[in-house]
């Protein structure tokens, strides 16, 4: 099932969460929303559900407003745990097939042991991982079509996240749509085969995750003197950012890495290379860049 | 199909020509045999932990350059037409993406053309000493 978001705006009095975001998720995808705390990944995903109303623009799943019947097909891993303190693992089991047909109580067994869950243990007595496991187990029995899944590994141990995306990756390999965030940008790296970066409400980048890596490149090159001849790059729409430091001349882009490459040398670069980024760096540059450095020096 | 592939999930070279490359590699090495049948898009996206249209997408273009064949039904599987010429060109395919990745190095830190020449012929002569 294909999920449509339509510049979608949440405001809350005059601060917008969530500003003139369109998505399009094609069904099968597994979808990878990144962006910063506070970036509006958690409003977009409670609009999605219909848990809190858009102020303008819409969702659509399979072009259609969402429906109960949508609803039994979907799956929501929230961010912060929706668990009942007092209740048992099992109780939450047995709530979850008293409300969905789809509930597959032999999967859900299977995941508890995956995950080591004590089907006894309270809420109360679980450590976070725990209760985010139990929260995955609770959505993954259900063999849902569409999944909404918030940081669906924090506290999970490394070898419990991996379990989750490969439970991702089988479902999306069953046809699943799936959109998740998370700050673990490895794992987006591997599960997501489309991404976007929220940032302020908006997004400040989306595209498929092998596209945005294979055009993105930073071309260094190293001229004789440091009067750089850097006119004319800013207006380049390929390039997203220019560093100079003495010599040095580093130029982010987008794409078109070669014919920058070319067009450096020709302006006197003695030396040009051309680095990859992976998701993580297109991330950083996408919501502003890494200010540690600035931070660590004023103080 | 053995566990051939390893794929860098960080690295900043798409995943889905991570596989490819080392799809051709096997083929050219011989370790993935002509008629040969490859794991599932499934299997081996759960493998390697990566996303399935990722793989389904290697895959295609696996087939585009007739390494590979599916069909329908019954999977995929390492072309047995024409093998040998596909296994050779695949070869060649993953030894000129690394000669052009050493000239790049070359050039950026300021060799001459005749001065990279040079290095090949020396090159050759180690690897290639009959020919000599």
């Amino acid at each position: 099932m294909s999920i449509s978001i339509e510049h979608l705006t949440k405001r809350y009095g005059s601060f917008a969460a969530v500003d003139d975001v369109s998505i399009e998720i094609p069904s099968g995808c597994v979808f990878g929303l990144l962006g910063p705390n506070g970036a509006g990944k958690t409003t977009t995903f409670k609009c999605m559900l219909g848990m809190a109303a858009g102020s303008s623009g819409s969702v659509l799943y399979d072009g259609k407003q969402l429906t109960p019947r949508t609803f039994e097909q979907l799956a929501y891993v929230p961010e912060r745990s929706a668990l009942y303190e007092w209740m048992s693992a099992d109780e939450h089991l047995e709530m979850q097939k008293r409300v969905f047909k789809r509930f597959d109580a032999k999967r859900a067994a299977d995941l508890m042991q995956l995950f080591s869950l004590e089907p006894r243990k309270r809420v109360r007595n679980m450590s976070k991982g725990m209760r985010t496991a139990l929260a995955v187990v609770l959505a993954f029995a259900l063999r849902p079509e569409i999944m909404v899944l918030d940081e669906p590994t924090s506290g999970l141990d490394p070898v419990n996240q991996r379990s989750v995306l490969k439970l991702i990756i089988d479902a999306s390999a069953q046809g699943a749509t799936i959109i998740l965030s998370s700050h673990q940008i490895g794992q987006v790296e591997r599960a997501a085969d489309h991404i976007a970066v929220l940032n302020g409400g908006k997004i400040a980048l989306s595209g498929a995750v092998d596209d945005l890596k294979a055009g993105s490149k930073i071309v260094e090159a190293i001229f004789e003197t440091d009067s750089i001849p850097v006119n004319g790059l800013a207006k380049d729409a390929r390039i997203t950012h220019v560093e100079k430091a003495g010599r040095i001349l580093r130029v982010t882009v987008s794409s078109g890495g070669d014919a920058i490459a070319n067009e450096l040398s020709a302006k006197g670069a003695q030396s040009v290379r051309l680095v990859d980024l992976n998701l993580e760096d297109i991330f950083l540059s996408a919501v502003g860049g890494d200010q540690t450095a600035d931070v660590l020096e004023s103080v | 199909m053995p566990a051939v592939l390893t794929i860098d999930p960080r690295s900043g070279v798409p995943i889905y020509l991570q596989i490819i490359e080392q799809i051709k590699r096997s083929v050219a090495l011989g370790i993935l045999v002509p008629g040969e049948q490859l794991p599932t898009v499934k299997q081996l996206a759960l493998d390697l932990t990566v996303n399935p249209n990722t793989v389904a997408r290697a895959y295609r273009d696996l087939e585009h350059d007739e390494v590979i064949e599916t069909a329908p039904g019954r999977g995929s599987f390492v072309r047995a037409n024409g093998s040998t010429q596909t296994a050779r060109a695949a070869a060649a395919d993953v030894a000129a993406e690394s000669l052009l990745q050493a000239v790049r190095e070359a050039k950026s830190i300021g060799l001459t053309a005749s001065q990279v020449r040079a290095l090949f012929e020396t090159a050759l002569a180690r690897w290639f000493p009959e020919e000599q």
